[in-house]
C-alpha cells in the first residue's frame, strides 16, 4: 500500500515537472489541509498561516527538481512549511525565544490527573492561546512528530532549549486545562 | 516523558488538523507558478469539447456508409423486381419462338435486341453507382421489352386465328 502511494507521488511528480497544471492542484489538494494547520499552529493566525502556506507550497512546487524520494514528500513538504511558517512568526515578532530566560534548566515535570476529561477542542483552544515560542515547540514535538534535535535545528536554538521550552509549554498547557476545569 | 496530555494528542492527531485555507492560495500558488497560461491544455472543459467534437465527426463519417446501407437495399429490392419482370419476359420469348418455329417471322428482333444491349449498360451502372433514376430506367426498360413482347403475341396470336379461319374455310 505504501508502495503504491509512493508510486502515485512520482508519477505526479513526475507530471508536475513537465508543468502539469493538474497534477500540481492534486498533490496540493493531498497535502494543503494538514499543512495549513501545521502552519496555522506555528504562526497562530488564518493570515500568517496561509501566507506560508502560498510561500511553501510555490517554494517546493519550484524546487521539485530537488526532491529526492529519501523522504517521503509529505515530510519533504512539511519541512518547507514549517520554516516559511517560522520565518512568518520571526517577521512578526522580532524574537521567537526572549532572551534572559534561564532556558537550560528543565522544569520538573508536573505529573497527575486533569480534572476534567480532555477534548480536542479544549486542548487546541489551550495550544492555540500559548506564547508563539512554547507554541511552536510545543507543536513540532508533539503535534509534527519532531525530535528536539530536529526542532533545534528548525529553529535554530540548542537542544536543550528545545526541552526546557517544551515543559515550560506543557506546564502552561496543564496549568490551562487544570485550571477551566 | 509521555504523559495523559501526550497520549491524549496522539491519539486524536487527526482531529486536531481542522483548519481549511482558503482557495485564494492556490489561485497565488498557481499564478505564480504561471499554470494558469498552460491551464488549457489540462482543462477538462476543453478535453470535453474536443471529445463532442470527434463524436459529432465520427457520426457525420458514417452517414455516408448508412447511405451504402440504403443502396444496397435498394439493389436487393431492384434485383427481385428485376428477376419478376426477366421471368415474364423469357416466358413471352419462349411463347414467340414457338410462333416464330412455326411461320418463321422475326418483326420484333431488331428493337428487342436494342433494347436488351441498352438494359446491360444500364445494369453495369446500377453496380457502379447505384441511384433511383437508373434503378427507374432499368424497370421501364424491361417494362418496355414486356410490352413490346405482348405486342408481338397479339399480332401473332391474330395471325394464328385468320389463318386457322382462312384454312377452316378453304
Amino acid at each position: 500500500m505504501e508502495q503504491e502511494v509512493l508510486n502515485i507521488h512520482v508519477d505526479l511528480i513526475a507530471r508536475c515537472k513537465a508543468g502539469d497544471r493538474d497534477a500540481h492542484y492534486q498533490l496540493y489538494k493531498m497535502y494543503s489541509r494538514s499543512m495549513f494547520n501545521v502552519s496555522y499552529r506555528i504562526t497562530g493566525t488564518q493570515e500568517d498561516a496561509e501566507d506560508a502556506l502560498q510561500e511553501a507550497f510555490i517554494s517546493a512546487f519550484r524546487n521539485l527538481v530537488h526532491y529526492r524520494a529519501d523522504a517521503t514528500f509529505g515530510a519533504w513538504l512539511k519541512r518547507i512549511v514549517v520554516n516559511k511558517s517560522i520565518n512568518v512568526l520571526k517577521k512578526r515578532r522580532h524574537e521567537l525565544i526572549p532572551e534572559g530566560e534561564d532556558w537550560d534548566i528543565p522544569e520538573e515535570e508536573i505529573q497527575g490527573d486533569y480534572k476534567e476529561e480532555l477534548t480536542i477542542d479544549r486542548v487546541k483552544k489551550a495550544i492555540e492561546e500559548l506564547p508563539d515560542g512554547y507554541r511552536t515547540v510545543l507543536s513540532l514535538y508533539l503535534l509534527e512528530g519532531y525530535d528536539h534535535q530536529e526542532i533545534a535545528e528548525i529553529m535554530g536554538i540548542t537542544e536543550s532549549t528545545s526541552k526546557s521550552q517544551l515543559n515550560r509549554a506543557k506546564g502552561r498547557l496543564r496549568e490551562k486545562l487544570t485550571i477551566r476545569s | 516523558m509521555k504523559d495523559q496530555l501526550e497520549d491524549f494528542v496522539h491519539r486524536n492527531r487527526e482531529g486536531f488538523d481542522d483548519r481549511d485555507p482558503s482557495p485564494k492560495v492556490w489561485n497565488n500558488v498557481e499564478a505564480s507558478l504561471g499554470l494558469k497560461n498552460r491551464s488549457w491544455f489540462n482543462s477538462l472543459v476543453l478535453w470535453r469539447a474536443a471529445a463532442v467534437f470527434f463524436m459529432a465527426l465520427s457520426l457525420y463519417l458514417l452517414i455516408p456508409k448508412e447511405g451504402m446501407k440504403d443502396n444496397s437495399l435498394a439493389m436487393k429490392e431492384f434485383t427481385d423486381v428485376e428477376a419478376f419482370y426477366i421471368q415474364q419476359i423469357s416466358n413471352k420469348v419462349e411463347l414467340i419462338r414457338e410462333f416464330q418455329a412455326n411461320d418463321g417471322l422475326n418483326g420484333f428482333t431488331h428493337d428487342f435486341q436494342q433494347l436488351e444491349a441498352m438494359y446491360l449498360v444500364l445494369r453495369e451502372e446500377m453496380k457502379t453507382r447505384p441511384s433511383q433514376k437508373v434503378k427507374d430506367a432499368l424497370v421501364l426498360n424491361l417494362l418496355v421489352r414486356i410490352d413490346l413482347l405482348n405486342k408481338q403475341l397479339q399480332q401473332l396470336e391474330e395471325k394464328k386465328v385468320t389463318t386457322e379461319k382462312e384454312q377452316r374455310s378453304t
